[in-house]
């Protein structure tokens, strides 16, 4: 029955291709170090499907910000948890990246020929601290309304532009709506797009280029005993 | 890496893969165990931590610790080691920099090698680059206090951290002489305003911090064990200077376990702690030790030097006069009322500078009510010899001390403040500094001023750097003549003065704090509460009160209960009337409406006296200008009503006919020209000419059958409004016609368009209203427009 329904498939879209060179190719041996940007895309995902969500009640205006996420919070069904769920995710989103990276560097995988899956990588590591930044003053908070000030504070040090910096992010001298919705907009339009664009390149090369493989000591060739196999 | 070792690695890798493992399931089984392990902690973190939402932002807090996401603390923390100019090394260049290198890392790390072992630099700078975040991280999360313990106790160390030290580095060099204290607060050349974001108390222990900082280690070696630094700071001079001179046999020590200190400190750094502990900030050491004896001020006329030595060496004996045995009782009374209230007592300001000032100076002393006073007065006060101050006092400390006495005995009328006041500030601040709605921003609340706590926690200094600079975040504007505002240094400090005058009584009960949720009572007690502070215990308003009488018909038939009930719950924009929907139920609002509709049905009559009434308002907004120098003279009531330079100002009885109500409603160039009066204020004028403009003039609403102010005419009112607004449409073109007094009641495409004495069944009040299609379209009529309308049409629609 299987067979039948995947060969009928088969005949209409040719996707066994496509699935014998994703799945079924051959990768290294690998340790258990290697999950960790798997675990990282799970997260990314968790923060693209909660974030959906959590846009169908919030309301980007200095008004309404607070009271649609106290109501996403406390009102809708499984709003706490989908609240939750992104704003923890966030945090184990920079972790797990911030892993996965030690884990690259550990390993020298960034060498040749990976040179440009560690570039969009550190282009994700970027987003994801964007992501954070803009996220945090989205609840329209004590927390996010202060430490938004201190934050964008912080660019008007940059020499010669300083000031032009500042005004753009908040949109004005001040932290206003307008800041709100360039934060908001920002968050929901424009970091996803770059994410999405930088880790279809990182995931392409992922599989077209293969993971790396757990390096050997020089100028041996038995393969090093590592505690965490 | 070499192309023969690119090619070598590409089959050593080939080789890998051959002998590897399938992608799918093996590596995808690894991958899903850990992502359901990492999806099991998210959930629990969402269930047992949830995703946490403080209070609401409020922009005008700004006592709150600023914090970042913890992730982002490493380099808030940076920040800190790069003071000054070298501030964007931190922000800026440090990370621009770690993220170049991250990016160079395959061009920085060439070789073939890639096991660790072979790698030891890469391995040993990533190490001290993880090392050093998380260092900084912790240290970051070490030093600034959780949001919830900022309360309480001060810590200088930490207000330096916080607030000087991205500028000024590890510690300042303060030059002798200079009021630190004024520094802070108001701020130096380039250096910000620190009054709006530190309390007085947390100035002050900066201050000292700074002016001592071996104080500073003293105390914490010495004192910090037992004592805090805030606590010392409220002693009185007399217990630290026991504590320190008596050692062991001051009693509150017997028995501890601690150093003699009179042995331990001495000479320099007894003074370095008692100079860290009370920062020698004049106006603060006057509170604290001089105010109980001397009042708000001094008088004093003689040199510097010569009160210096008076303050030095203390002893003489304060004797205030029995001002029973030499006064009258009504001139007593007289200036207790003046003490309480300057404007309540327009003789005081006399008898004041008469028998007061030569002691007090010019800064009226203060007192909670008017019986205190009296009796202050009456009563005289006690013998009491002055202390040794020169014994008591650092050096620095009496030199502030004295700067700050001579400064205060030269200072401001109250009264003069109290106008300033009126004229610059009530706008936003309210007369009694209560507050409300931010007229540049509307959704945010201006917190009151005139609380005894805003007041004790803000010093003069304080004040007046708020005054001069303004608060430019919160849309609050500079008054200094030097910071391009209208008023001279003199002038903000009377208005000081006039601030300060508050605070031991707080002219208003304010509401409780909003966010404390709802208040329990009926609609006669919350009527007494709250509505009674600007609308009058029997809803009348008043000369003197912020609200609109809420007994007149012109009110009471202006307003559906509907509207009403919106208006309390929601409050109305841009005037003092907030939204009470936050602290009263919906059933509350509801008994409200129903006793402001009881209050209404008792119908008021009120007697407009010129001299009570009107003269002030005159006086404390024409007069600057319109003196008897020609022209219109406000001078009295004879004046106001016929002086003026094209004829008399006032045609009694016909105020819209009155030039002086056409251009104080703005019709020609608006008077005052510094902004219109309070709508208060122009109907007490616009009824006293109503009612014929004489010296007491009687008023009242039409059910009550009292006065003029109840007759709208067709000719007199409603006509040059329909004039205005109408009449070029609803000319004789058909449909409703607005040119007669007939025919404004019986034409209209749908019946009569009037139906005296119900305006809620006459549909040309309707669609003024906007009910139906608005008329007239797109530019609805005033307020007061439609009240006259409404009112007119409910007191018979007379012709």
């Amino acid at each position: 029955m299987i067979q039948k329904l995947s060969a009928w498939f088969e005949e209409r879209m040719g996707w066994k291709p496509i699935w014998t060179a994703l799945a079924l190719r051959n990768i290294p041996k690998v340790n258990w170090l290697y999950t960790l940007g798997s675990a990282t895309l799970l997260v990314t995902v968790n923060q693209i499907l909660t974030g959906i969500l959590l846009t169908i009640y919030y309301v980007p205006s200095p008004q309404d910000a607070y009271n649609s996420v106290a109501f996403i919070t406390n009102e809708i069904t499984a709003g706490w948890l989908i609240r939750g769920l992104h704003h923890w995710g966030a945090s184990a989103m920079v972790v797990l990246a911030g892993l996965h990276m030690l884990r690259v560097v550990f390993h020298g995988a960034y060498k040749f020929p990976r040179e440009i899956t560690w570039f969009t990588g550190l282009g994700l590591l970027a987003v994801t601290m964007a992501f954070g930044f803009t996220g945090y003053l989205l609840p329209w908070d004590q927390k996010a309304y202060w430490a938004t000030t201190v934050g964008t504070r912080m660019l008007e040090v940059t020499p010669v532009i300083g000031d032009w910096l500042l005004r753009i992010a908040r949109g004005g001298e001040e932290l206003s709506a307008v800041t709100l919705t360039r934060f908001y907009g920002t968050h929901v339009w424009v970091l996803p797009s770059v994410l999405l664009l930088l880790l279809g390149i990182h995931l392409f090369l992922v599989v077209r280029v293969g993971i790396s493989a757990p390096p050997t000591p020089k100028e041996t060739d038995e393969k090093p005993k590592v505690w965490f196999e | 890496m070499k192309r023969e070792e690119r090619s070598k690695y590409l089959e050593e890798y080939a080789e890998d893969k051959k002998k590897g493992i399938p992608f799918f399931p093996d590596a995808v089984f690894k991958d899903v165990l850990v992502a359901l392990i990492v999806l099991i902690i998210l959930i629990g973190l969402a269930y047992f931590a949830g995703a946490p939402l403080e209070e609401r932002a409020n922009p005008s807090d700004s006592d709150y610790t600023p914090r970042p996401e913890w992730y982002f603390l490493w380099l808030f923390q940076l920040l800190k080691y790069f003071p000054g100019n070298l501030e964007f090394v931190g922000v800026i260049l440090l990370p621009a920099l770690g993220f170049a290198i991250l990016f160079a890392m395959p061009y920085l790390d060439r070789t073939k090698l890639r096991h660790f072992r072979n790698r030891s630099w890469v391995m040993a700078s990533t190490g001290v680059a993880v090392v050093a975040m998380g260092f900084l991280t912790v240290q970051s999360i070490r030093e600034t206090p959780a949001p919830a313990d900022v309360s309480g106790t001060i810590n200088a160390a930490v207000l330096f951290t916080e607030n000087c030290s991205v500028c000024h580095g590890t510690s300042i060099d303060v030059p002798t002489g200079i009021n630190l204290h004024e520094t802070i607060a108001g701020g130096h050349e380039g250096m910000p305003a620190f009054a709006a974001t530190l309390s007085t108390d947390e100035i002050d222990a900066l201050a000292g911090f700074l002016v001592s900082p071996q104080g500073g280690a003293i105390f914490t070696a010495n004192c910090a064990a037992c004592h805090d630094s805030s606590d010392l700071a409220a002693a009185t001079p007399f217990q630290l200077q026991d504590a320190l001179n008596q050692g062991t046999a001051y009693a509150p020590h017997d028995g501890l376990d601690i150093p003699d200190w009179s042995e331990v400190l001495f000479g320099q750094d007894r003074t370095a702690l008692l100079n860290f502990l009370l920062a020698p900030d004049g106006q603060r050491l006057y509170t604290l030790y001089c105010s109980e004896c001397h009042g708000t001020s001094i008088s004093w006329e003689g040199e510097r030097d010569e009160l210096e030595a008076l303050i030095r060496q203390g002893g003489n004996h304060l004797e205030m006069t029995q001002w029973r045995d030499v006064l009258p009782e009504d001139q007593i009374t007289e200036l207790a009322l003046f003490v309480v209230e300057p404007s309540t007592a327009p003789g005081g300001e006399q008898l004041f500078a008469q028998h007061c000032s030569s002691c007090h100076g010019v800064r009226v002393p203060s007192a909670p009510d008017i019986e205190t006073a009296y009796n202050i007065i009456a009563d005289g006060a006690e013998h009491r010899s002055m202390p040794v101050w020169g014994d008591v006092l650092t050096e620095e400390q009496l030199t502030a001390l004295t700067t700050y006495t001579l400064e205060a005995s030269r200072g401001t009328p109250v009264i003069v403040g109290q106008q300033l006041f009126g004229q610059l500030c009530s706008s936003c601040h309210g007369d009694f500094g209560e507050g409300g709605p931010n007229p540049a921003d509307p959704i945010r609340i201006i917190p009151p001023i005139s609380t005894a706590s805003y007041l004790e926690t803000r010093d003069d200094a304080t004040l007046r750097a708020i005054i001069s600079k303004g608060q430019s975040d919160q849309g609050m504007s500079p008054f200094l003549e030097s910071e391009g505002g209208p008023l001279t240094e003199d002038e903000v400090n009377a208005v000081v003065a006039f601030l300060r005058s508050w605070e031991s009584d707080p002219p208003v009960d304010l509401p409780p704090d909003l966010a404390r949720g709802p208040v329990a009572g009926g609609s006669v007690q919350v009527y007494a509460a709250f509505c009674a502070q600007c609308h009058g215990a029997d809803g009348a308003g008043g000369p003197d009160l912020v609200g609109p009488s809420l007994t007149s018909a012109e009110f009471q038939d202006s307003f559906t209960d509907e509207q009403l009930h919106e208006a309390i719950d929601l409050g109305h924009a841009a005037t003092s009337m907030i939204a009470w929907g936050e602290v009263l139920t919906a059933d509350q609002i509801q008994g409200l409406v129903d006793h402001i509709r009881s209050l209404g049905g008792r119908g008021t009559l009120q007697t407009i006296v010129y001299e009570r009434d009107i003269a002030p308002i005159f006086q404390a907004s024409c007069a600057g200008c319109h003196g008897s120098s020609g022209g219109w003279d406000a001078s009295t009531m004879e004046s106001v009503i016929g002086s003026g330079s094209s004829g008399p100002a006032v045609v009694a009885g016909d105020p819209d006919g009155s030039h002086l109500v056409q251009r104080l409603r703005g019709e020609g160039n608006l008077m005052p020209p510094a902004g219109a009066l309070p709508d208060n204020q122009l109907d007490l004028i616009v009824q006293w000419i109503a009612g014929g403009a004489t010296a007491e003039v009687t008023t009242g609403d039409a059910q009550s059958g009292g006065g003029d102010i109840g007759d709208y005419t067709w000719t007199k009112d409603v006509q040059p409004i329909l004039q205005a607004s109408c009449a070029a449409c609803h000319g004789s073109s058909g449909g409703w016609y607005a040119g007669t007094y007939s025919s404004t009641i019986n034409s209209g495409d749908s019946g009569p368009a009037v139906v005296p004495g119900n305006a809620d069944d006459s549909s040309m009040i309707q669609r003024l209203l906007g009910n139906g299609n608005l008329m007239p379209p797109g530019a609805p009529l005033s307020e007061e427009q439609i009240a006259v309308l409404i009112y007119w049409v409910n007191s018979g629609a007379k012709e």
